[in-house]
């Protein structure tokens, strides 16, 4: 039909414009030859890079001709290279033009070659092959008035008016209302993800009360359940991983803070235009609202190349960074605006009226948006709290141990412990030499030293010194650095440097962990993890940092004179021969670049011939220190004194846990400024085009897609006037695709099928007025989601039964009309929820930090982490499936074959497959196997021993009804020999379990 | 109901072939016009010279200078620094001197293919090979280029070769799926399952891991003893309770598709053991295949129960060489010492790949199975090393390298395309992932511009919108 449309439409342009002369003049061009030139030709020969140089958008360019040559000699077609090309069927390759459309060209050449609009208006109208500006999803939402129909007494409602409409236009009827059996499981898996208690369904067939069914909506919408399941049909949008994918597949501890906000959104009934601002720009809308930086994890929830952002070649970060972009633009377009957007990467929209440039100005009102784990405990008023009480504490602890502390720096002075001796030493507060020898280093690009030391940019800083002209292999490295800032990621303070780069050793700041120090070395291979408190005073002070590397192999790390986590054995210290290794202060390894460099100063270095013992790290930190130890302040103090610091020290002990414990961390936009953005011609980087200003897409009508900011705003002030163009109530698509999301997800299918495209490769409605209907009602509901579910399931059109009318079936056997209520299977989440919950095993608790049914497992001398399917049955793991981390890396199992989505890509709508490997998982897995055993013993709590008591429970616990005598016979026998878990887990496999009528 | 029309019979049936038909059912149904096409002409589009595929897949890229691309012009540099007038932008950023292949070269069989002494045994069936020595990747970055190499796009996200052929072919058989992977024996690769990924395509694509030993496929068996008699007692009461349930439902052909998908289960709990036993295989055999030595074992085992499940019906078997990038080195990525590294990952496959085609072509399975081994690019001329140094590794090298075919409908014993006088870069007919996607496919009777599924406004493409078919390779 679609097609048909479309092709008529075409003709009857066609038509118009050959009634007319096809000659010079302008509106016979743009009527008859403009939309073919648009149609056949501009896709290649038009924008930033038309093939063979040859641009036919545009009078001027066309007139003066491509690579070879003129293409359009007025008045003379056999002389027009174009006309030669055509004619030939040489152009447009692989379909020639039509006899008509040849002959609209070659008359219009002899006429003159007249000229109408300029450059050709290519989107103004749709054609046969794509969509224009007047394609249905970008015009305005109209208002609609429910159709009348003749079964007056179906229609509970005006949406079921329109439905009805359809369906009696089709000869088609409704199913009767289903049963309240029915209904109860229907809407208890469908609004909450769960399946109703026996409790619940007596309840509801006993509720006489003519609005028992709106009453139940209202109670199933209350539940905080509610916000649980639908998350899960938000995060399919988001592609929401809780790990980045690629080389490393780092996990993110903190990504779950925006699941959470998602939860908790949903379940406050956050207004859907204000849901979709905060992801869009919460951080810069409200930034010292923690919840609202939260909600920016949706821009990046996807995967992250953190090996590919890092790598030294700017050329290739580049391409990184272009299809991260991509990544935001595509992921916001579709999920927002049902539009490809990121199909006009590279060149205009193949099919829909988007601008290559549009592409870019997305690109641009997103350019800010950066990667990135947020600290908001400063921010967090709780934390703020603890903070000011934490500080109070620790001014009285100085006051109490200030006498001490005194009088031990005063006996220090006077007998100091004579630090040990080193090899090479530099005091970079005084000047680049070596106090010991003539090591003095060269500084190199942005270093300088200065009265605080040697200052080091963390971009391409560094210094470093001559070749060491000793061989060294059991050693010492030390340092005092004050760092810049501590999430700085990678960069080394000092590192001893193969001269031909085969390796190194390093005191390196946080490069696998953040904020920890660590003993870096090539490839990681005298690496390891030392679990040693995440760094906080660095940044305040200079810090001393030292590893000693003994003979034996042994590696230890200190800080502030003392040991820092556990020290390791390495296969033994490398030997870096005389003259053939240096010193680098302020980079990891050579060469300078990606996340190696340090960002900070660093005070002194020294470099020793042996590994330091504990004592002579301490001895060497206190003869540049004040610094007291703890120990030594409490032997000082008297008795009563000591007591009273004791006391107070618990109490900063017991706040720091709170701190700790209420740290607000989380996986969201990090924003950086990002200037102006250029057009990447055919999507490369390398290859850069005129400067565009941040926008949206014009076609979507009815509003203005220009944001009134230059090309280089604030990138906050980008995003705030991108959410509000894209939740505008006038924005044509904005509404529209939501309310096709909701209908989708409670009948199967949306109006228009395909929920992420509303454009022209998508599908077309089913029924358009009930779309823009929904749509309205929508924003006459104040943009509250509950209020569209209400209107939703509380139709007749819901409420019908799913029985299979063949005669319709064959008619429409998607069901699109919705002459039944199609039966749907549940999703992974809910199977293994709903099996959870029949057992008693469900961990009702809401929110916080993902619980692990994979293993995690750190590949030796990588940052690569490995997930694999591990027990499910451990404390923890019976939470709702919402809860489990969602890595990229780990997906198998149960939840992968009941078509869980890879969460690397978005799934506006999940296949639902049937293979032999779901069977084997659902009779097999350890989780099922291990719910059948505990649904048996509480079933044995419930009714106790009597097989046939345990048998009607475990039906109307699983299936929301008592067994029929026959299946009551046979089950009572099967438990009677096998035990109830065997029942158990026949009912977590039957039909009626895995579908909702 | 929301199901995936292909998705009704297992793997068979959801090759486009059993798409096809549902298609033909929906059409029935006048109101289906508003889908996006799924109008896929069933596969293969034409008669397939290859029905099944063996890829082995080496992480870490291997060394195209050092094994197939054999570079006189190299070998007379060594020592020297690189002449170029503009400086090789590396992964780690260091140009050393130029160094020469670690290993002799030799012409081998009748063909005189050139294949170095790091390949002993595969050197053997040098006659059987159709080298490609003009490939060039867009990333130097790891795990991006072995994205592209399995899946076309550099990103998360999208479907696997195996799983594009899942989708386009389904499985010969119904008792196993149409795509296996069997990782290494030491590591998964990085990125694990990311690599086998159904991306967009429905979940049933995504490749199933096969483990050689041990309980081959997850779930196969219940994952605690039940007691006698209990099994079966059960599956009878879930066929009764099923059926039941669907005489009220006459008609839904999902219901019934998951009562045929319990049948099919048990069948698999045979059938499945059977392929990864090899306790039938003779000595010569399991000797052939290297199952016999501790060093080869491993992955002899792989190519071993991969050929068995290739004569089951299984479509497309991934077979990893090399884990993640990690100390010690357990790839190829021989940054520091790719003598050593290369010593010791060509060991572990050189005799099983050996055997493998050896025994294919025995069996005459190579008459219409196609072996495919890629690595995700090549390594540099030059050392990885300080400018003034010849240094004992090779840095990455997207530029120029070598991948095989071996099989059905290929002109064998032959070279295809070349690299400069010092193997940096490739100079003659070059070979992009699409290309040599676009050529597997075109060998397995699928146009690869029409194999398509619509996802978020495209009708993707394993090839993206690239990719010509390399038509001197094909016989």
């Amino acid at each position: 039909m679609k097609s048909t449309t479309r092709l008529a439409l075409v003709c009857l342009i066609f038509i118009a414009g050959a009634a007319r002369s096809r000659g010079g003049d302008g509106r016979g061009f743009d009527a008859s030859v403009a939309p073919i030139l648009a149609r056949r030709c501009l896709d290649c020969h038009s924008g930033a890079d038309p093939k063979g140089e040859l641009d036919l958008s545009r009078r001027g360019a066309a007139l003066a001709g491509g690579a070879t040559g003129a293409a359009i000699v007025a008045g003379k077609p056999d002389e027009s290279l174009l006309w030669e090309r055509v004619e030939s069927d040489e152009m447009p390759p692989k379909s020639p033009l039509s006899k008509d459309e040849k002959t609209a060209i070659r008359e219009w050449i002899a006429a003159g070659a007249g000229w109408g609009t300029d450059p050709i208006d290519a989107y103004q109208v749709t054609t046969s092959r794509r969509a224009g500006r007047d394609w249905w999803s970008l015009q305005p939402v109209r208002a609609v008035a429910p159709p009348e129909v003749a079964r007056a007494d179906w229609p509970r409602s005006a949406l079921d008016r329109f439905v009805l409409r359809k369906l009696e236009a089709e000869g088609l009827a409704p199913q009767p209302e289903a049963d309240r059996r029915t209904l109860i499981r229907r809407l208890r898996f469908d609004l909450t993800g769960l399946p109703p208690t026996p409790e619940e369904v007596d309840a509801f067939l006993d509720d006489s009360a003519p609005d028992a069914y709106e009453r139940l909506v209202d109670r199933l919408l209350a539940a905080p359940d509610y916000g649980v399941r639908w998350a899960r049909w938000w995060l399919d949008l988001a592609r929401f991983g809780e790990s980045n994918g690629f080389e490393f597949d780092e996990f993110r501890p903190h990504a779950w803070r925006y699941r959470d906000w998602v939860v908790d959104a949903f379940n406050r009934d956050l207004p859907y235009n204000e849901f979709a601002r905060l992801q869009l720009a919460g951080d810069a809308r409200s930034p010292r609202d923690p919840s609202a930086v939260e909600a920016t994890g949706f821009l990046v929830a996807g995967a992250f190349d953190s090996v590919g952002q890092t790598q030294i070649s700017a050329a290739m970060r580049a391409v990184v960074r272009s299809d991260e972009m991509e990544d935001y633009v595509g992921t916001v377009g579709q999920t927002f605006l049902g539009l490809t957007i990121n199909c006009a990467r590279c060149h205009d929209h193949k099919f829909d009226p988007i601008r290559q440039t549009e592409y870019y100005r997305l690109a641009s009102s997103l350019g800010g948006v950066r990667h990135g784990e947020r600290d908001l405990s400063d921010i967090d008023p709780p934390a703020l709290a603890l903070r000011r009480e934490a500080d109070v504490l620790t001014s009285k602890i100085k006051e109490v141990e200030a006498p001490a502390r005194l009088q031990i720096l005063a006996r220090r002075k006077q007998s100091p412990d004579p630090p040990p001796g080193p090899i090479a030493a530099w005091d970079f507060d005084r000047g680049p030499e070596d106090r010991v020898g003539a090591l003095k280093v060269n500084l190199k690009e942005g270093a300088t030293i200065g009265p605080e030391g040697l200052r080091v940019d963390g971009k391409t800083g560094y210094a470093e010194s001559p070749p060491l002209p000793f061989e060294l292999k059991d050693r010492t490295l030390e340092t005092w650095v004050k760092l810049d800032n501590l999430d700085q990621k990678g960069g080394a303070a000092i590192s001893l440097h193969a001269s031909d780069g085969s390796g190194f050793d390093a005191v390196v700041y946080a490069e696998q962990e953040p904020a920890r120090w660590m003993a870096g070395s090539e490839g990681f291979v005298r690496t390891q993890r030392v679990d040693g408190p995440a760094e906080t005073e660095a940044s305040r002070r200079p810090m001393q940092v030292a590893i000693t590397y003994a003979a034996d192999g042994a590696i230890r790390i200190f800080r502030d004179g003392l040991p820092y986590g556990k020290s390791y054995k390495s296969k033994g210290p490398r030997t870096f021969s005389k003259g053939e290794s240096r010193l680098l202060f302020g980079l990891r390894h050579l060469p300078p670049g990606g996340n190696r460099m340090l960002s900070g100063t660093i005070v002194r270095a020294r470099l020793y011939g042996r590994a330091l013992d504990p004592a002579e790290v301490a001895a060497s930190h206190g003869s540049f220190s004040d610094f007291v130890s703890p120990e030594a302040i409490a032997r000082a103090l008297p008795p009563d004194r000591r007591a009273e610091l004791d006391r107070l020290n618990g109490e900063l002990t017991r706040l720091k846990a709170a701190l700790a414990a209420t740290a607000r961390k989380a996986y969201v936009v990090e924003p950086r400024e990002a200037g102006a953005t250029r057009v990447q011609i055919r999507g490369n980087p390398a290859r850069l085009g005129d400067v565009v200003t941040p926008g949206g897409i014009a076609a979507a009508s009815g509003l203005n897609a220009d944001f009134g900011l230059p090309p280089d705003a604030p990138e906050a002030d980008r995003r705030v006037r991108l959410a509000n163009w894209i939740t505008d109530a006038k924005n044509p698509l904005f509404a529209r695709v939501v309310v096709n999301r909701l209908w989708q997800a409670h009948f199967g299918a949306g109006i228009v099928e395909t929920t992420s495209d509303l454009g022209f490769s998508g599908g077309l409605p089913s029924h358009p007025e009930l779309l823009d209907w929904l749509a309205n009602e929508l924003v006459a509901r104040d943009w509250s989601l509950k209020a569209m579910h209400r209107l939703i399931v509380t139709s007749a059109a819901y409420r019908q039964t799913s029985k299979l009318n063949p005669a319709a079936l064959k008619r429409d056997a998607g069901d699109r009309l919705l002459w039944r209520k199609a039966p749907s299977r549940l999703e992974a989440e809910m199977l293994r929820d709903a099996m959870l919950d029949v057992a008693g095993k469900l961990d009702r608790k809401l929110g916080g930090a993902s619980y692990f049914d994979q293993t995690v497992t750190k590949a030796p001398g990588t940052s690569a982490l490995l997930y694999a399917d591990a027990d499910p049955v451990q404390p923890g793991r019976s939470r709702r499936t919402l809860y489990r981390a969602w890595v990229r890396g780990g997906r198998g199992g149960l939840l992968t074959a009941f078509d869980c989505p890879d969460p690397s890509t978005t799934a506006p709508r999940r296949a639902v497959t049937t293979t032999p490997l779901q069977a084997l998982a659902l009779l097999n897995n350890a989780l099922v196997l291990h719910l059948a055993d505990a649904c048996a013993a509480r079933l044995v709590r419930d009714v106790g021993d009597d097989p046939a008591l345990q048998v009607e429970r475990a039906y109307r616990l699983a299936l929301g009804r008592k067994p029929e005598p026959a299946e009551r016979a046979q089950a009572v026998a099967i438990v009677a020999k096998f035990g109830a878990r065997t029942l158990a887990r026949v009912l977590f496999n039957s039909n009626e379990f895995l579908y909702v009528d | 109901m929301s199901i995936d029309r292909r998705g009704f019979f297992s793997w068979v049936g959801g090759g486009l072939a059993g798409a096809a038909a549902a298609s033909l059912m929906l059409r029935d149904g006048t109101l289906q016009a508003a889908v996006p096409s799924e109008s896929n002409p069933a596969c293969p589009h034409f008669a397939p010279k290859a029905n099944r595929v063996i890829h082995i897949c080496l992480c870490g890229a291997m060394s195209h200078l050092d094994t197939f691309d054999y570079k006189p012009g190299l070998i007379a540099a060594h020592g020297q620094a690189l002449k170029s007038s503009s400086r090789p932008d590396v992964f780690f950023g260091q140009v050393g001197r130029l160094r020469r292949p670690d290993w002799s070269f030799r012409k081998r069989g009748q063909s005189g293919l050139w294949i170095s002494d790091l390949f002993p045994h595969l050197a053997e069936a040098a006659d059987e090979l159709t080298v490609i020595r003009s490939m060039v990747a867009e990333t130097s970055n790891h795990t991006p280029a072995t994205f592209q190499e399995n899946s076309g796009f550099r990103l998360n996200g999208f479907p696997a070769l195996g799983s594009w052929l899942s989708y386009g072919l389904g499985s010969e058989s119904d008792d196993l799926p149409a795509f296996v992977v069997i990782p290494d024996a030491r590591e998964f690769p990085p990125g694990g399952a990311i690599n086998w990924s159904n991306g967009f395509l429905p979940a049933r694509h995504q490749g199933v891991v096969v483990r050689p030993r041990g309980t081959p496929i997850d779930d196969l068996f219940p994952a605690r003893p039940l007691e006698t008699g209990a099994d079966s007692a059960a599956r009878n009461l879930l066929a009764d309770l099923n059926r039941r349930h669907l005489d009220d439902r006459a008609g839904e052909d999902a219901l019934s598709a998951r009562i045929k998908g319990y049948e099919l289960a048990a069948r698999m709990q045979t059938s499945v053991p059977l392929v990864t036993n090899l306790k039938g295989e003779s000595k010569e055999v399991l000797a052939c295949y290297g199952v016999d030595r501790p060093e080869t074992a491993d992955f002899g085992r792989a190519c071993l129960i991969a050929r068995r499940m290739l004569e089951r019906g299984v479509r497309f078997i991934q077979l990893f060489s090399g884990g993640t990038f990690g100390s010690p080195r357990r790839n190829w990525d021989g940054h520091e010492n790719l003598k050593n590294n290369h010593s010791e990952e060509a060991l572990r496959i050189d005799r099983p790949i050996a055997g493998l085609l050896r025994d294919l072509r025995r069996k005459g399975m190579l008459d219409d199975t196609l072996v495919l081994f890629t690595t995700e690019f090549g390594r540099t001329p030059f050392a990885q090393s300080a400018a003034d140094v010849v240094g004992t590794g090779r840095d990455h090298n997207p530029q120029g390298f070598t991948v095989w075919m071996a099989g059905a409908g290929l002109k064998h014993g032959l070279a295809h395309g070349s690299t400069d006088e010092i193997g940096w870069k490739t100079a003659e007919n070059p070979v992009t992932w699409p290309d040599f996607h676009a050529t597997v496919l075109h060998l397995l009777g699928i146009d690869h511009q029409k194999l398509t599924f619509y996802h978020n406004g495209i009708q993707r493409r394993l090839t993206n919108v690239h990719g010509e078919v390399v038509k001197a390779i094909l016989a």
